[in-house]
């Protein structure tokens, strides 16, 4: 992709004695669509919020096209925000509220009609003028406050969990609704959620955050499919996480059992996590298993079947099409290549730890 | 069925109930008679002379400049207040809106004297200005607390979001914040506004001489009674705040407009009314208070130049016109200040808060004043129309001011027995017709502890001043004996209830008889033989006061017989000035015997002495016993 167009180095912020955000390095790339991602408290609203002019880190800085913007005020940057509650001024028109920026800019009473009339329809909300915003569904306000974003040009839209308080299908739509809109005005969104489905559907790169740290930073296959640590890997989707041994190069012990996998370099005889996605699990005729267990559950979810397997003292959780009943003794099977290994946190603190680029 | 009409009837219950007071002193404000008891036919006079009065206007006036412009600056200060608060972190907010809430409920007597304190120790002059402070600082906590829920409910990020799309704070404020919070900003305003219409204790210690809001300036007169005219103020001012309610409330709503589909036409002609309703009607009324605030500031005198004299007076004391006649006369600015008992007046002279130049206690009073060194000798040299005063006054004075170094009578009165001829059988010449069983219920007593002692130790044949606990025990004793006659104890309304025959004795002061009497011919008045009580007013020079000089021709001045019998037909008090007395026109005043009672009545009567605080601590103890029994 193209050149960086926001740098952040070595920002660091606390309030109080916590610390929010802990030296952190991030670049973002021109037109990418790159979402923060981490449990609530992470910092990644912080981070928005810094990029957005609204906080001012302790430490480091941020280049904005080249330039430190690190102190500049939020009314003198060349990006916009979308707020997590819409924050419409709700004593003005949705005609009013969208003319809000253009207005202060100074543009001509018949560009800010232009304007409006086009980010109106960009967001299918053709004929809204003249309503309150207290008349809109969630939903509609919500397109409003992009439409009154987006008309300001900015560079950047900044999005604070937008969809936090959206049902789940109007979530869904709206989804599908940004990709749109950032393919069609080619601009750059960073975007902040803690819903994971949402960071895997959106996405160019997701950033996944915890306790102030960068734990990941990838495209959404690279951060599903291998994890680096555990964090991200039970963070993102639902995963079997074992403490195994990494026997030598291709070959893991997980629950007394050696299990053939890819990966290399850890060395011999070490403690490792080891990551097996449920659908990965492969359940078979007990005698061609590397491992035997027994089902005690079963949940049908639509596309697939959930089951529980029991083998060795562990609870395999198991996605498959296949419908074993409760009580079936199976044998389970996992390809070498679906096996992650992930090196172990050195303590429990260090879990959230700080990794290089 | 018969539900509907209960409740029909209990709201009309309780409408009248709310407004039965106010229609009251409506009906009141049209009565040609001055009783409250008596309706003597429909007038617009008090409207007409309402607006004549220039101490009463200009007291609305000052009233309604101090509320708006009180309630103006606390709502700019308490507004940005409550933002600051509201920005603080949780611990310090709430500690704060606490520090901030405590004014609120405070005893408005603590607030209002712990300011004037604070006025006098900073060595502020006490007047408008602090009064103005005074109302600001109480009005702040309201402000701040209509405000505070306005702010906790708005969307902190509306005001980030008029940042990020290019807004200035100042400009994101004033277009975002402002008008989500306005309508708490507004109440707060109003509040502000009515808190300080209503504010009487505050104002009361804050203010200094020559400036009266209405509260302080009607508290003032209800030692004469309150005038019609301030019924009619009442009627008007309760009417425009009627009448700008209806307004307010018959203006179209904005919001619901933009919620139904109405016609371009209907739209406009809403705008039209309401920017009218909304707008023009309350900038209207500003207008108006702001000029009329002007008009009658400067036809009134505020503290003026160097060249002044300031006079502490009873209310209703002294002609208006006599003050622009001395001021005329001589250029010297009068900043004149009423109040209502002596010891009201006491502590304002011990405090010295105010240095007053002319002051005018009573007998007993002077006598204290002159104990705690507070008086100045007057020059006599400068007052030679003293020599007008009677010499039986004179003589009198010697009772308070031994060497008649401090004090120049100036009113005097006796008190007597007022019966009303066509109820009584046979002419009253003795206390005892107020023990008699005969007119049980129809008899009005004092209700003033020396006032109703004094009569039943006159009535033993004591002294009015006795401090014997026996003699008073007794006196005590026939206080309870009388207390199933008496129909009320009162102190003003004596006036009222004889006028409107509504009793047939009464105790009372000798000044207000001659008032009844013009009203109602039955009333007589006598000062019984066992012997009274006669009060003296005297003016005295305060030791602090600023412009003695100034001083003394004041007094000069209102003892020049002309002023005197001016001043007499004002207030129709007793005057000790024989040189005005001989110029009253009609003859049965001149030689009233209840304004100028023969020498010979007068040397039965006595005047009451200051008694120490012990003594008046035993007064208070046994009068308490007789009104709880």
């Amino acid at each position: 992709m193209s050149n960086k167009l926001i740098d952040i180095v070595n920002v660091s912020k606390s309030f109080g004695e916590n610390l929010v955000l802990n030296d952190l390095n991030l670049y973002i790339r021109e037109n990418e669509f790159l979402t923060l991602l981490g449990p609530s408290g992470c910092g990644k609203t912080t981070l928005l919020r810094i990029l957005g002019g609204f906080e001012s880190p302790n430490e480091g800085k941020v280049i904005f096209d080249g330039k430190d913007i690190t102190d500049l005020a939020p009314n003198k940057r060349q990006l916009n925000t979308v707020f997590q509650k819409y924050a419409l001024f709700p004593n003005m028109t949705i005609a009013e509220n969208i003319a809000f920026g253009l207005k202060i800019k100074g543009k001509s009473n018949t560009y800010i009609e232009d304007k409006i009339h086009y980010a109106l329809k960009l967001v299918n909300l053709d004929g809204f003028n003249e309503r309150m915003p207290d008349s809109l569904s969630g939903g509609q306000q919500q397109r409003i406050a992009i439409a009154r974003a987006i008309v300001n040009e900015p560079k950047v839209l900044l999005l604070d969990e937008p969809l936090g308080a959206l049902d789940l299908k109007l979530r869904q739509d709206m989804q599908y609704e940004l990709i749109r809109l950032k393919n069609e005005l080619g601009i750059t969104f960073v975007y902040v959620t803690h819903d994971q489905e949402e960071a895997l559907t959106m996405s160019d790169t997701i950033v996944v955050m915890n306790q102030g740290n960068i734990q990941q930073i990838g495209t959404p296959e690279d951060i599903y499919n291998e994890p680096q640590n555990a964090f991200v890997a039970d963070f993102i989707g639902e995963s079997n996480i074992f403490s195994a041994i990494m026997v030598e190069d291709k070959l893991v012990k997980i629950q007394g059992v050696k299990f053939p996998c890819v990966d290399t370099g850890f060395g011999k005889n070490k403690p490792v996590d080891a990551v097996i996605r449920p659908e990965d699990v492969d359940l078979v005729k007990p005698k061609k298993g590397l491992m035997q267990g027994i089902v005690t559950s079963l949940i049908f979810k639509g596309v697939h079947y959930e089951m529980d397997v029991m083998a060795n003292g562990y609870e395999w959780l198991v996605h498959s099409t296949d419908m074993f009943p409760v009580g079936t003794e199976v044998g389970i099977r996992v390809d070498p290549f679906d096996i992650q290994i992930m090196k172990k946190p050195e303590s429990e603190d260090a879990e959230a730890v700080s990794i290089e680029e | 069925m018969i539900k509907k009409y209960i409740q029909r009837f209990y709201l009309l219950f309780i409408i009248i109930l709310l407004y039965a007071p106010i229609i009251t002193l409506m009906a009141l404000s049209f009565n040609s008679s001055k009783s409250r008891a008596r309706w003597g036919g429909f007038t617009a006079k008090w409207y007409v002379r309402l607006f004549q009065d220039d101490q009463i206007m200009t007291a609305l006036y000052t009233t309604l400049e101090i509320a708006l412009l009180s309630a103006l600056i606390a709502t700019v200060l308490g507004t940005a207040g409550a933002i600051g608060i509201h920005a603080l972190r949780r611990k310090y907010r709430t500690f704060m809106m606490g520090v901030t809430n405590i004014p609120m409920l405070n005893a408005d007597i603590v607030t209002g004297i712990s300011l004037m304190l604070l006025f006098i120790a900073f060595r502020f002059s006490l007047g408008f200005s602090t009064i103005l402070i005074a109302h600001i600082t109480f009005n702040l906590p309201y402000v701040i607390l209509s405000v505070m829920p306005r702010l906790k409910q708005t969307n902190i990020s509306t005001y980030e979001a008029a940042l990020d799309l290019g807004a200035s704070p100042l400009y994101a404020f004033f277009k975002v914040v402002f008008p989500d919070i306005l309508p708490g900003v507004s109440s707060g305003f109003l509040l502000a506004f009515t808190m300080s219409l209503d504010d009487f204790v505050i104002t009361h210690f804050t203010k200094g001489p020559g400036v009266d809001t209405l509260s302080t300036k009607i508290y003032s007169e209800v030692r004469k009674g309150i005038r019609p005219e301030i019924y009619a103020l009442s009627t008007i001012m309760f009417l425009s705040v009627l009448l700008l309610l209806i307004l307010v409330n018959i203006a179209p709503d904005e919001k619901e407009d933009r919620k139904r589909i109405l016609s371009a036409a209907t739209v406009k002609r809403h705008k039209i009314s309401r920017f009218l309703l909304r707008k023009v009607v309350p900038a209207a009324m500003v207008v108006i208070i702001t000029i009329g605030g002007i008009f009658y500031s400067t036809k009134a005198d505020r503290l003026g130049g160097a060249n002044q004299v300031i006079v502490y007076n009873w209310g209703e004391y002294l002609d208006p016109a006599a003050i622009e006649l001395f001021e005329e006369e001589t250029g010297i600015d009068v900043v004149y200040e009423e109040y209502e008992t002596n010891e009201i007046m006491y502590p304002k002279i011990q405090s010295g808060a105010i240095a007053y130049d002319v002051v005018c206690p009573s007998d007993y009073m002077i006598e204290r004043m002159i104990e705690n060194d507070l008086l100045a000798e007057i020059n006599f040299d400068n007052v030679p129309n003293i020599k007008n005063i009677g010499d039986v006054y004179m003589e009198q004075s010697r009772q308070f001011d031994p060497n008649n170094k401090y004090s120049v009578p100036y009113l005097w009165g006796t008190v007597g027995i007022l019966y009303n001829k066509t109820m009584v059988d046979e002419p009253i010449d003795s206390w005892s017709v107020l023990w008699d069983e005969k007119y049980k219920d129809s008899i009005l007593m004092q209700d003033s502890v020396r006032d109703a002692f004094g009569v039943a130790l006159k009535y033993l044949g004591y002294s009015l001043n006795s401090t014997d606990l026996d003699e008073l025990t007794a006196a005590q004793k026939l206080l309870i004996e009388q207390k199933p006659l008496v129909q009320a104890y009162v102190v003003d309304q004596v006036r009222d209830k004889m006028i409107g025959n509504e009793a047939a004795i009464g105790v009372i002061y000798s000044g207000e008889a001659i008032y009844t009497q013009l009203e109602n011919p039955d009333l007589e008045y006598v000062i019984p033989k066992e012997g009274s009580n006669i009060w003296i007013d005297s003016l005295v020079i305060p030791k602090n006061a600023k412009h003695k000089e100034n001083a003394e021709a004041f007094i000069n001045f209102v003892c020049r017989p002309e002023i005197a019998k001016m001043n007499f037909d004002f207030i129709t008090y007793s005057i000790p000035n024989e040189g005005g007395r001989a110029l009253i026109e009609e003859p049965e005043l001149r030689n009233s015997k209840i304004a100028f009672p023969d020498a010979k009545e007068l040397e039965r009567c006595e005047t009451f002495k200051f008694l120490g605080d012990e003594n008046d601590a035993v007064y208070n103890k046994l009068w308490r016993e007789v009104k709880s029994r």
